[in-house]
């Protein structure tokens, strides 16, 4: 008999990290389709190719989607976007004091002051927050996850946004900025304000995550 | 056999599923084969559509999985309808009543 957990396992290792409770349970069902072909008198070779198409390919890909899209809208408002958008306004919150005079940084900007390197390293305090707000409304480690990175999957978005419609009113107006100059800062901004802040802030919500568990050991 | 198409499929699965765990509790693999069987077919849900759908439902509250031990000392993942899932089949019979109403009255494909 094939090892059906260890199968599913290697076929659908996301939902093996995000949703393990289900890995057993996928496993099982494949353990009765197997069988249920075994006694229909197929061969074990055809009854084993029969069954795990079912977890192969474009199969496996729509599974995971599927359990990731109920995972995440099944009480996505209450566990997902609120703590989200909260988080989201703090991190921006962050970004505005930070760049008052009054208070800003020697060091705030790299790469000619386009990339703000203190608002990162505040950004795992953000996750952080997202993460335990979405735990406390009962959020599942995916939707903790998800909550610490809304904010910068909001900003990536609004960035990128404002790239195409600025590329589409610069094609059709006399513009002072060269194509070089746009195609630089299309390489330095969308990852400077989305893929870096989304890594910190991911950070903070893993170390939120490990602390919590700690502290339930502890308790 | 006529096929369903995949949204009409999805929209039914939810009565199908619980009307089935109103009998008796059932297991995954279970509940895929008797609505197979019982719609002669035409109703087929694989994995991809069955599992995250009971995953929808028990995080609904509509029904509750528990891991039961088979008497040849295997794990299975039973499923059984839950008061306030018990309550959603009359609603859900009844909408579904009306949209076929509805339909027969514009199309008249009962009659064709």
């Amino acid at each position: 008999m094939p090892d059906w957990k260890q199968i599913v396992r290697k076929n659908l290792p996301v939902l093996g990290v995000c949703l393990p409770e289900f890995t057993e349970e996928l496993a099982t069902h494949l353990e009765d389709s197997y069988e249920a072909l075994l006694g229909e008198g197929l061969p074990a070779e055809v009854a084993f190719q029969h069954t795990i198409v079912q977890i192969e390919g474009s199969c496996s890909v729509w599974l995971v989607i599927r359990f990731l899209q109920e995972e995440l809208m099944t009480g996505f408002i209450p566990k997902v976007a609120l703590p989200g958008l909260l988080t989201s306004a703090a991190a921006r919150l962050l970004y505005w004091a930070l760049a008052m005079d009054p208070i800003r940084p020697k060091v705030i900007w790299l790469v000619g002051g386009q990339l703000p390197l203190w608002w990162w390293c505040l950004l795992p305090v953000c996750g952080a927050l997202g993460a335990l707000l979405s735990q406390r409304n009962g959020g599942s480690l995916l939707r903790r996850m998800a909550a610490s990175q809304l904010p910068s999957a909001i900003l990536c978005t609004l960035v990128l946004l404002l790239f195409v419609s600025g590329f589409t009113v610069s094609g059709l107006v006399n513009h002072y900025q060269s194509v070089s100059a746009r195609v630089e800062s299309l390489g330095l901004v969308p990852p400077g304000f989305g893929l870096i802040p989304a890594a910190f802030s991911l950070l903070g919500a893993g170390i939120a995550e490990s602390g919590t568990r700690k502290f339930r050991g502890l308790a | 056999m006529a096929s369903v198409n995949a949204q009409i499929k999805r929209g039914s699965a939810e009565l199908a599923i619980l009307t089935l765990l109103a009998e008796h509790p059932l297991h995954g693999y279970e509940i895929a084969k008797q609505i197979e069987a019982q719609t002669g077919g035409v109703l087929h849900f694989d994995m991809a559509s069955l599992y995250p759908m009971l995953h929808r439902l028990e995080r609904k509250s509509c029904v509750k999985a528990e891991w039961q031990t088979l008497p040849n000392g295997r794990r299975r993942r039973c499923y059984r309808l839950t008061a306030s899932g018990r309550k959603q089949i009359a609603p859900l019979r009844a909408q579904w009543r009306a949209f076929f109403h509805a339909l027969e009255s514009v199309t008249g494909f009962q009659n064709a």
